[in-house]
């Protein structure tokens, strides 16, 4: 795509303290983490009516308990006991008819609500008013995300016309997936970054991105790319002309016949999906990944490498090409973290006061722009300034 | 020995007790691990017998696989992740191999 049709997003040189400053840390948890739908998992890991996951969310100090009821929906609750705050759940995952807590045995529903709490009468509250505290929760493409604040959009139109590409993405059909998580003395966003643009590929991956590269494009930038609100997208360039390896070949070429058996190979198999705040996902069929960047603090943060599957493995073919894909990937993935590590520290320094992207680095730019707008509008809000301005993004959508 | 793996793939039984591993984390973790010689050597028996051992393992419920079937459906296994060292990275795998370790693996369908 052409330059000039990303003037919009501007040009200038990216202020750096936002990549390291704990202030500027502290306004992003409030600004940009409890005003967003935030990823946190998917359908399949709850399958049945009591199924439970926990989840934390260090950057707000939450721990979430996520659970089917026994009317089929699934909901989110603070995992925190209304009597004196425990925390109910340790498991990371499981199945319950009830959550009891371990302090003093009260007792609630997969709905949230207190079923029973031991000598009650001697309280001053009624049992309807001790529910647990619930979070704002919606599925698309069978991704669950939750919203710790107040959403003023429910999650398909924030999504816009990126709800429907999900929707046919290979992880909104799965009923089961590989993960891999590594932690990382970063940023959260330039962790992110680093994800969101090709410029590095040749020098970082000389070897497992060659299939990304190639003579007509040295760089493999993206075929296109896009934009809705605070969320983009980019469709990723084919090399015509791959070399694949013998065993590398006959791999893929298993995952690629298995995704055409299954139907998941659908239309979107080389478009990118970024979703603010800290979300990417890829449509391939023979990859088809997640990957969430949570922040930690300022300079830290762990990143959730998800590849969805749908259906059991069936035979061993099945399951030989879902182990490659998921060690392929993960030794990809694996070659980003030192040079961004690397970057942070440079970063850390204070040495430099701005940074730069160019312009096939948009979507960079385009993530600092959406946090920028939000903590802006947020420190507005803080000192209780004029009514919060229509950000460019929200202009936009 | 006889029933160590399926008749017509012999050729992997000097291989067998360090390459037919038991869970994702353990295959991935033998592959930094390994002498690069001994990963060399299993990589050149395995790699060629890839498509004839999955048409032979299909044959069997995945679950259920016999204990030589087993076996040899482990050692595909860890050819996954032992094929990326021998034909992608080359001489890059001592230094990758130091990232790979902070990548843990978590869940697979395999088995982590």
């Amino acid at each position: 795509m052409s330059d000039d049709s990303l003037a919009w997003l501007g040009t200038a040189p990216i202020p750096a303290a936002p990549y390291h400053d704990p202030a500027w840390f502290e306004l992003e948890r409030e600004a940009v983490f409890r005003r967003a739908w935030l990823q946190i998992g998917h359908v399949c890991e709850l399958p049945d009516s009591g199924s439970f996951i926990r989840r934390e969310i260090e950057a707000l100090n939450v721990s979430l308990l996520i659970v089917r009821g026994r009317d089929g929906e699934i909901r989110a609750f603070h995992n925190v006991c209304t009597h004196r705050g425990t925390q109910l759940v340790e498991e990371e995952s499981g199945r319950r008819g009830t959550f009891s807590c371990p302090y003093h045995r009260w007792s609630f529903g997969t709905d949230g609500a207190l079923l029973a709490a031991p000598d009650f009468d001697r309280f001053f509250v009624d049992k309807a008013d001790c529910a647990l505290p619930r979070v704002a929760l919606d599925i698309c493409g069978g991704l669950i995300f939750v919203h710790l604040g107040t959403p003023d959009k429910g999650l398909r139109d924030d999504l816009g016309p990126y709800a429907t590409m999900l929707d046919g993405f290979p992880a909104a059909q799965a009923t089961t997936f590989s993960e891999y998580v590594y932690e990382i003395d970063a940023n959260w966003k330039l962790t992110y970054d680093n994800f969101q643009e090709n410029y590095h590929l040749r020098f970082i991956h000389p070897r497992s991105g060659a299939p990304a590269v190639g003579e007509d494009n040295p760089f493999g930038y993206p075929v296109k790319m896009g934009f809705h609100g605070p969320h983009r997208t980019q469709t990723i360039w084919t090399n015509p002309d791959p070399a694949p390896q013998p065993v590398q070949a006959q791999s893929f070429g298993r995952a690629a016949r298995f995704a055409m058996a299954d139907g998941t190979a659908g239309p979107h198999s080389r478009d990118y999906l970024a979703l603010f705040p800290n979300f990417f996902i890829l449509g391939s069929p023979a990859q088809p990944f997640s990957h969430t960047v949570w922040p930690i603090d300022a300079r830290r943060s762990r990143g959730v490498i998800r590849l969805y599957w749908k259906g059991e493995d069936d035979c061993a073919s099945r399951r030989y090409a879902r182990e490659y894909a998921m060690a392929s990937a993960r030794d990809i993935h694996a070659e980003d973290r030192d040079v961004i590590e690397a970057g942070q520290r440079g970063l850390n320094s204070g040495a430099l006061k701005h940074i730069h992207f160019q312009a096939q680095e948009a979507l960079c730019r385009h993530l600092f722009t959406a946090v920028d707008e939000r903590v802006q509008a947020y420190r507005a809000d803080l000192a209780g300034t004029a009514p919060r301005p229509v950000s460019r993004a929200e202009a936009m959508a | 020995m006889t029933t160590l793996l399926p008749t017509g793939f012999d050729a992997l039984a000097p291989f067998a007790d360090r390459w037919a591993i038991d869970g994702s984390i353990a295959r991935a973790a033998r592959r930094g691990d390994a002498a690069p010689a001994d990963r060399t050597a299993f990589f050149a028996a395995a790699a060629p017998l890839l498509d004839a051992a999955l048409a032979h393992l299909d044959r069997y419920p995945i679950d259920a696989l016999p204990p030589a079937e087993q076996r040899l459906m482990d050692m595909m296994l860890t050819l996954a992740h032992v094929s990326l060292t021998e034909e992608i990275l080359g001489d890059q795998e001592p230094a990758h191999a130091r990232q790979r370790q902070h990548m843990h693996i978590t869940r697979t369908p395999a088995g982590a």
